[in-house]
């Protein structure tokens, strides 16, 4: 079967993991990048050797060589690009945040739904080998019931993009609903929405969402810290978004009724934490023996990943487009449902909404800290 | 230095200039300043003046300098703050992250930059370029790569920067015969100085605290900071530089070994290994194959190209910023890494 052909929208910084992980996955082929500034298209053709480079999205949607147009514009844009390659005929991958907010999600599911086309959204960190190891624990029903899930996320404020955002008060960042954290909160977000159900303002299925951001970077005038909570009936879950901790961490605790795990996406670990076992004294050897055990697994592990060549940090992309790939051609599920889409930005738009109501009602402490950014 | 030393700098036009915040920017300015210019420097909204001020008061012309606050992305304010401007210097550039985000501060927003120049009836452009644009892989070992060295062919090959540069410069000389503005093109080499380090990544790598340098016998393509902003005050003005490219080096450049001897003569210290020269395009061309081979688990950031084009043992001239700038480097290649490895020493 010859490979499906891929187009890339948007060819800024994600378009070259894009175009690497597309090039590592056999049923996909990128045959055209395009984007307005000729010259940005050029770079990542050259680059990736791909020989078609455009500028104009009609000339793009009339390929008939172009079966999945991948979406790796800024969020503004991702609504009314994805509708118009769906219309096209197009099948579309979009990178997150899916949409500004839950309407236009709403929107482009139905016209996909339709138009009998494909969608996925880029939650690939779900697709992480490190994320599917976590799953076979708690499938396995080592931790037993989820009660709590805990997500970490480690923004670098001081990295280029974080600099251009906090340095430009135009930058197109600042001008979504949810400010800096829309483009990132998605990630840690999803982690939990894994195992917490539930729609806000749906009475007969809610989720409760509670949040609340912070400035604390003295020469940057926007929120650059947020904690959001969760809970439906069963199980809570909270993000802690982070922009000071060095280094920045992508961590998830996972805690059940028989266990805990921690997942560390950098470092490729999950760390398991049994129930008690042993009485008093005897499990503060316990405990420590067995993460001792388990990190001396880890580092073979990781050796042993080394050596096969098997450590990317877009592994989970790589991976969700396989899957993704292969939903198309009909030989495998669909890789995120399309309701999960509309409801982890609807969460988004409650975690927004609670927090901008809580910095109105809180006052903002008298003295920022000392500077930490670079 | 340059050739204008009048004093009736209030009533010629403003030379306008963008990246003038920078390390090389604000340098520039105070040139200008001091050859009796008036400024007009086009700053991003964030953009921190502080230094800037700083650098034009220590020339004491404090009313020659106007700032306008924009938004590069908005065509008509950079057309308006550029008119009644017949000169722009265009310095505002990145130095590092992927080729994506280079390209968008380079080649994107140069091209918006000239069209709006043009919209503004600035007559001459003065682009900030680099030497490593050149083929320098295709020279023989010893050979003098000089302006009429050919541009780079396999410029995707190359590091991201020296890739951006190559595209903004060739984007510039469209844009400037599309629309009829005359343009200068300087290509410096290694800018240093108070502020970056004294050893750049001609001579090696540097990971962590420890410099792996790359050969020995390359010379070093250097030019002090204040050296190359005298360069850019001249060529802003120069009627002989009308539409010509430069390179811009200082005089008795050092070999990347005599490099290191003169840094530890001011009292740094440099922690070394020494990779031979014929070794070095071998040893990054291996690299290269096991990042292919394992699906950039390591990333292909050398390249027995990128080692050929970077560390090739080369030499510069400078005679022909001398012959058309009227131009020579006034602080000593000594006094200038004498000055920089102390501010380094200061720092630590």
């Amino acid at each position: 079967m010859s490979p499906l052909g891929i187009a890339i929208v948007g060819c800024g910084q994600i378009a070259d993991a894009h175009l690497a992980q597309i090039a590592a996955v056999p049923g996909g082929r990128v045959v055209a990048v395009c984007d307005t500034e000729p010259e940005l298209a050029e770079q990542a053709a050259d680059r990736f050797g791909i020989a078609t480079r455009l500028t104009d999205l009609g000339e793009l949607l009339a390929m008939p060589s172009v079966d999945v147009v991948h979406l790796c514009t800024p969020v503004r844009s991702h609504a009314p690009l994805a509708i118009r390659a769906l219309e096209a005929g197009k099948h579309v991958y979009v990178e997150k945040p899916f949409t500004v907010d839950a309407a236009e999600a709403r929107e482009v599911v139905a016209v996909a739904r339709r138009e009998s086309r494909k969608l996925c959204l880029g939650h690939d960190q779900l697709f992480d080998p490190v994320w599917r190891r976590a799953r076979a624990y708690v499938d396995a029903g080592r931790i037993g019931r989820v009660v709590h899930v805990e997500s970490v996320l480690g923004y670098p404020i001081g990295g280029a993009f974080g600099r251009e955002v906090a340095a430009d008060p135009n930058h197109w960042v600042r001008s979504l609903p949810g400010g800096l954290f829309q483009n990132t909160l998605s990630h840690p977000l999803y982690r939990l929405t894994e195992f917490i159900g539930g729609w806000p303002d749906d009475p007969a299925d809610p989720i409760d969402v509670q949040a609340h951001w912070m400035r604390r970077i003295a020469s940057i005038d926007i929120p650059t810290e947020m904690r959001v909570h969760l809970a439906d009936a069963d199980v809570t879950g909270t993000v802690t978004f982070l922009s000071r901790a060095k280094p920045p961490q992508r961590i998830s605790r996972l805690y059940g009724d028989g266990g805990i795990l921690e997942v560390d996406y950098d470092a490729q670990t999950v760390r398991h934490t049994p129930a008690g076992a042993l009485p008093g004294a005897f499990e503060k050897l316990q405990r420590p023996l067995g993460h001792a055990a388990e990190s001396l697994g880890n580092v073979a592990r990781s050796l042993w990943s080394f050596a096969r060549s098997d450590i990317h940090y877009f592994a989970g992309m790589r991976n969700l487009f396989a899957a993704f790939y292969d939903h198309i051609r009909k030989m495998g599920p669909e890789p995120i449902a399309m309701d999960e889409m509309v409801r982890v930005t609807a969460i988004m738009d409650a975690a927004f909404a609670s927090a901008r109501e809580s910095e109105r009602s809180v006052s903002p402490p008298s003295r920022l800290p000392q500077e930490v950014a670079r | 230095m340059t050739a204008s030393h009048e004093s009736n700098g209030q009533s010629r036009p403003p030379i306008a200039l963008t990246g003038a915040t920078g390390f090389l920017g604000r340098r520039t300015a105070a040139a200008l300043v001091r050859d009796g210019h008036r400024i007009r420097c086009l700053l991003r909204g964030s953009s921190d003046e502080q230094p800037l001020r700083e650098a034009v008061a220590a020339v004491g012309r404090n009313d020659a300098i106007e700032i306008v606050r924009l938004d590069f992305r908005d065509a008509a304010a950079v057309r308006d703050a550029l008119a009644g401007c017949r000169t722009l210097a265009h310095l505002a550039a990145g130095l590092s992250g992927s080729a994506s985000t280079l390209f968008a501060s380079g080649a994107v927003a140069t091209r918006h930059l000239l069209h709006a120049a043009a919209d503004a009836e600035v007559g001459r452009v003065v682009l900030i370029s680099s030497l490593g644009v050149y083929e320098a892989s295709g020279l023989a070992r010893g050979a003098e790569q000089t302006e009429a060295t050919p541009v780079d062919r396999r410029a995707a090959d190359r590091d991201p920067y020296s890739y951006s540069k190559i595209v903004q410069e060739r984007v510039a000389r469209e844009v400037a015969a599309e629309r009829g503005l005359e343009l200068v093109v300087l290509r410096p080499g290694v800018i240093f100085g108070e502020g970056r380090p004294a050893i750049a990544s001609r001579a090696g790598l540097t990971l962590g605290g420890l410099l792996v340098q790359m050969g020995g016998r390359q010379q070093m393509p250097y030019t002090y900071v204040e050296n190359c902003a005298d360069a850019i005050a001249a060529a802003a003005v120069s009627e002989a530089a009308a539409g010509e490219t430069i390179n811009i080096l200082d005089d008795d450049l050092p070999t990347a070994s005599e490099l290191v001897r003169h840094v530890r003569r001011f009292g740094k210290r440099v922690r070394r290994v020494w990779v031979p020269g014929p070794l070095v395009p071998t040893m990054c061309g291996l690299y290269h194959a096991y990042s292919r081979w394992s699906g950039g688990q390591l990333p292909p950031v050398l390249t027995a190209y990128r080692a050929r084009s970077m560390w090739r043992p080369v030499r510069y001239s400078n005679r022909r910023a001398k012959e058309l700038l009227g131009w020579s480097p006034r602080v000593p290649m000594d006094e200038a890494l004498r000055r920089t490895v102390e501010a380094e020493r200061r720092l630590r």
